[in-house]
């Protein structure tokens, strides 16, 4: 069938989700038919139009879908009718779909381990990470979705190139063939000294390598560090090459970054942090995985622990 | 199942359930088919999402104005099955009288308009 290998085919797989968020009562009665409806107009249409028709259409189909969702629910709830027992477990199922969606496309939660932004994400903040944001549009959905490219002094969440199952929050400093060197701990891109007001120096010594940059590779970089050094420094300064991002953390003088383990590759950004959701003070270790002891900890001490003025708070 | 509804809840009947009754004057349709005649009958001012399509014919279930008239396939689409609905002596009613109410309100604005345009 030809609705099924073009765009079209994962746009109607991704309706059938989408019905999930109807009254079961309703999507029970109706969903097959307005998946039938759906693949039927799909494949008349992707006979007769072009791509700009088809994306026209899917932006019908779901603002149809939000507004026939919002209406069948309020129908549900003002007949005041309790959905009957058993279909609770398929109305939370289709709230659990939901949720997994939005959680794993979407936005993202993560938690802030170390204090290299610190003055701007502190230890033990939960963060949202707005996965769109950055993400690689596609020519089409260019025009829908609120895209936007990464920009100097972004604060931007990536996977750690030395190691993807961690993820790093830090302040993009440096694009594409961006000069980058720092004096005296001052960050100079392109011959420019940087007025960074959010950068927090805690050290009284200056550190040649920390704060000199790039003046010798020292004996704690990565392979991915010392390759940066061996290619992409020329006259004393760092060369950002194509597809690549430097990235500082706020907090200069106690950040692992990309001084230390080179380039963020571009594909690696997974998002922007939307906002501070919860912020409690826990150590490092406990704050990366769930233990028993950091359980019976929140439970005893969520109120006083938790940092109430961070909550919502946005990064910036 | 469907709570009971007065056919009077649904009067002034909105465009989507005038046209979707209009599609069902002639012969009993598909969701489909009624879709692509209310386009049609509407130069395509009217594309009704499948969302608003099977909400309308909800509840001109529940009022009476449809009726289902089992599943078959359509020839002319594939060979799935399709619930098709057929438009009930109440639906015919019901169409007829908003007709008229549209018929009446189109003098009154002919008469009322008519110097205005050229």
């Amino acid at each position: 069938m030809t609705s099924e290998s073009n765009p079209m085919g994962s746009f109607c797989r991704l309706y059938s989700v989408l019905l999930y968020a109807y009254p079961p009562e309703f999507r029970r009665q109706y969903g097959r038919p307005m998946e039938q409806l759906l693949r039927d107009r799909c494949r008349d249409l992707a006979r007769s139009s072009g791509g700009l028709t088809l994306l026209r259409f899917a932006g019908q189909v779901m603002s149809d879908w939000l507004r026939t969702m919002v209406r069948e629910r309020a129908a549900v709830w003002s007949a005041g009718r309790k959905p009957a027992k058993r279909s609770s477990v398929t109305e939370w199922a289709g709230t659990l779909l939901i949720y997994l969606f939005a959680t794993t496309t979407l936005v993202q939660a993560y938690v802030i381990p170390t204090g290299s932004m610190e003055g701007n994400l502190l230890i033990g903040d939960h963060i949202l990470v707005d996965r769109v944001a950055y993400a690689d549009p596609g020519p089409l959905g260019r025009h829908i979705l609120p895209y936007r490219q990464v920009e100097r002094g972004d604060i931007v969440a990536f996977l750690y190139p030395e190691d993807p199952r961690e993820t790093f929050v830090k302040r993009i400093i440096g694009l594409p063939g961006d000069r980058i060197r720092l004096e005296n701990g001052q960050v100079v891109r392109n011959g420019r000294r940087l007025v960074e007001p959010y950068v927090r120096h805690i050290a009284n010594q200056l550190d040649p390598y920390r704060d000199n940059f790039p003046l010798a590779p020292e004996f704690f970089t990565t392979p991915r560090g010392r390759d940066m050094f061996q290619h992409h420094v020329r006259s004393g300064e760092v060369v950002v090459p194509p597809g690549m991002l430097f990235a500082l953390g706020d907090n200069r003088d106690n950040s692992a970054d990309s001084r230390y383990w080179g380039f963020v590759p571009r594909e690696y950004v997974v998002g922007k942090p939307l906002l501070v959701y919860w912020s409690y003070d826990a150590p490092t270790a406990e704050l990366q995985e769930w233990t028993l002891g950091h359980v019976i900890d929140v439970a005893e001490h969520f109120f006083t622990k938790t940092r109430w003025k961070r909550s919502f708070l946005v990064p910036r | 199942m469907t709570k009971h509804q007065s056919p009077q809840d649904l009067l002034p009947l909105t465009p989507p359930v005038f046209h979707i009754l209009l599609a069902l004057a002639e012969e009993e349709r598909h969701g489909y088919g009624i879709m692509r005649d209310v386009a049609q009958q509407t130069d395509g001012a009217l594309q009704l999402g499948p969302g608003t399509l099977y909400g309308c014919l909800k509840r001109m279930l529940a009022a009476g104005l449809v009726e289902e008239s089992g599943e078959r396939p359509d020839p002319a689409l594939d060979d799935e099955r399709r619930r098709y609905y057929r438009m009930t002596s109440l639906g015919k009613r019901m169409v007829r009288a908003e007709a008229q109410r549209l018929a009446g309100a189109v003098t009154v604005a002919m008469s009322r308009l008519a110097g205005e345009s050229a």
